[in-house]
């Protein structure tokens, strides 16, 4: 069974379309990205699968069973950070965590408290009001509510976006483990590559409302046909160049410019990445 | 409906309540320093005001009904005037609060005038309900066959209350209507508007027991209401309180359940959270003014006194001060229980197909 099946997931806003017909599996324990620019589809597609937006076409399965009509159905066994949830005021985050269990029913609400204040390393706040928290501790906080009835598939919502370095690294170490020592499905959107990179087992690349690739990031890079990636400032021009060899081509490159007499202002060698995959993908930069 | 769940979700909305300093302020400091304000100002000391008595009647009845009025407190009695014309003078001019004539034509009753002035409302009011009951005790002790003393039989509130008496249940409906339309309409907008909606959409709790646990913690909050403002009352300015009181309460929760649905109501037609503050305050003002809860509906102008039949704040205040000082048990005041539970039931609808959770 896979956690996540969409087939043919359509949403339109009158003229424009959201989201176009995409497809896609989710594997159970596998942690999923969904990569793309602002604007691509991705959060719409997230809420079709929560069951926060009806589609306009097409099905969503979570744990083989259907989302649409009736979502209540699903909601129980996912959890949900959304891109930008504020919480009630004047709760602390145990309150905040048992009141939440309960809405689930569950009656362990102070053990299982506990636990998602742990797992998302908030145990010292405890006590405290969301509205005193930083930004990246009020992130954890709406993640550790995401995890508090210890749901099977966990959605996260940009869950970076708006956050320090510091604090989205600490935010990658969380979601790290609750994807491989909780063992749960973890699907997020994000449009940082490198936060694609490093936490997603597999990516889906959405832009304008399409999904135009989807493998491992490994696989997505090898598909470019190329280990090195050039770029260079030759005459003011910047150029790019994907190539086999890094020696061969930095050789013949300089050999060129010194018989033609141009002039090569800077030169950067370095391994492809996801950023090189849209680019050859759409023609675009991806601008972050 | 989940009965553990609903539970603690109220305690966690008491919670929210509680910790919010603005809610204690606006639910029982105001209503507190209002009561004592208007107490002070309006209050027994001064009462009704000085009336001026010009007896050209010399009946027994015209001197029972003088001594009456030297014995009812907050009324100062004053025989100084020689004519009518001198007398309405001193009214006009505001020296006086209102002028009593008594008249006696042939083998008829004595006839009672009173005259006074509209630029000062809560007074008249207060004079005319006054001088009409001391008229109508007057009549009936005095005589046994036809009337002593003439009047025109005419319900006027606060016959036999002092002003704080009338004051007190007034305030304590207009603390209610305000904490029940602000304690659900700019909170809803702000739970749409910050998502906290859509979050509780994802979760399996149902939309009526996170409401059912947002109106009983606002029930609770009016039933603390009755007591704490009930209690000041009478501790501190000494209001007389019935022994029919506790049937206020049913009054005081139909009330505060019209008005949340009216909070939600407006939350639900409504956007931004100044936009739900200013249609509250559109509704809420007016109310405050013309359902009788500062002065009696009966000293105002008739057009005003029909308005006033319509709002629900004017069956609130009504229910509460026919229970809570005027001595009338639940079943005189099913008539207003009936009105408020009717509104809440109408806006309910109206509410409900116009809720939106973003």
């Amino acid at each position: 069974m896979h956690a996540i099946r969409v087939d043919g997931l359509t949403k339109r806003y009158g003229d424009h379309v959201a989201v176009d017909g995409i497809g896609f599996t989710v594997e159970q324990g596998e942690a999923f990205g969904i990569l793309g620019p602002n604007g691509a589809g991705k959060t719409t597609t997230l809420e079709m699968i929560e069951g926060l937006r009806p589609p306009d076409g097409g099905e969503v399965e979570v744990l083989g069973r259907r989302v649409w009509p009736d979502p209540r159905a699903v909601q129980g066994r996912i959890g949900v950070q959304l891109q930008s949830t504020t919480l009630f005021d004047r709760l602390t985050s145990r309150e905040l965590l048992e009141l939440f269990a309960r809405f689930y029913d569950r009656s362990d609400g102070p053990d299982r408290a506990e636990q998602s204040l742990r797992l998302v390393g908030l145990e010292s706040k405890a006590d405290a009001y969301p509205e005193d928290m930083s930004g990246g501790q009020q992130q954890r906080l709406a993640i550790a509510l995401a995890l508090v009835h210890d749901p099977d598939v966990v959605f996260l919502d940009e869950p970076t976006t708006g956050l320090d370095p510091q604090a989205r690294r600490n935010l990658w170490d969380v979601i790290r483990a609750i994807n491989q020592e909780a063992g749960k499905t973890v699907v997020l959107t994000t449009h940082y590559l490198e936060e694609a990179e490093e936490l997603c087992d597999r990516v889906a690349i959405m832009d304008s409302a399409r999904v135009i690739a989807l493998d491992t990031p490994a696989g997505l890079v090898a598909s470019l046909g190329a280990d090195v990636r050039i770029s260079y400032v030759e005459n003011g021009q910047e150029r790019v160049d994907y190539v086999p060899d890094a020696q061969a081509a930095v050789l013949e490159l300089l050999e060129r410019a010194r018989r033609d007499g141009s002039r090569i202002e800077s030169l950067l060698v370095r391994g492809p990445s996801l950023e090189d995959v849209f680019l050859r993908l759409t023609g675009r930069e991806f601008r972050e | 409906m989940n009965i553990g769940r609903v539970a603690a979700t109220t305690a966690a909305q008491l919670k929210m309540m509680f910790r919010r300093r603005i809610v204690l302020f606006w639910s029982l400091l105001f209503p507190i320093i209002l009561m004592t304000l208007l107490g002070l100002l309006f209050g027994r000391s001064v009462g009704a005001g000085t009336i001026t008595v010009l007896d050209q009647a010399h009946t027994p009845g015209a001197a029972a009904m003088i001594t009456a009025l030297r014995h009812t407190s907050g009324v100062t009695v004053k025989q100084d005037s020689e004519s009518v014309a001198s007398a309405r003078k001193q009214v006009q001019d505001g020296n006086r609060d209102a002028l009593l004539v008594l008249t006696k034509t042939g083998s008829g009753p004595t006839s009672a005038t009173l005259y006074y002035s509209n630029a000062s409302a809560t007074q008249a009011g207060i004079m005319k309900g006054i001088v009409f009951g001391i008229a109508s005790r007057v009549s009936v002790a005095t005589s046994g066959g036809p009337p002593a003393v003439s009047f025109t039989q005419r319900s006027v509130d606060s016959s036999a209350l002092d002003y704080v008496d009338f004051l007190m249940p007034g305030i304590l409906a207009l603390s209610i209507m305000i904490s029940a339309v602000i304690g659900l309409a700019t909170v809803l907008v702000d739970w749409r508007k910050r998502g906290i909606l859509r979050r509780l959409k994802l979760t399996p709790m149902p939309l009526s027991e996170f409401l059912t646990s947002r109106i009983l913690a606002s029930l609770s909050l009016a039933l603390l209401q009755v007591v704490v403002l009930i209690a000041f009352g009478a501790i501190a300015f000494g209001v007389h309180i019935s022994t029919t009181a506790w049937a206020a309460i049913p009054i005081a929760l139909a009330g505060a359940l019209c008005f949340l649905v009216m909070g939600f109501t407006i939350g639900s037609l409504t956007s931004e959270p100044e936009t739900a503050d200013a249609v509250t305050n559109v509704i809420t003002n007016p109310m405050m003014f013309l359902s009788g809860t500062f002065w009696p509906v009966a000293a105002m102008p008739a057009f005003v006194q029909s308005i006033a039949k319509v709002l629900p704040l004017y069956y609130l205040a009504n229910g509460l001060r026919d229970t809570i000082v005027r001595g009338q048990g639940l079943v005189e005041v099913l008539p207003d229980l009936a009105v408020l539970l009717i509104v809440t039931a109408a806006l309910a609808v109206v509410s409900l197909r116009t809720f939106r959770w973003e």
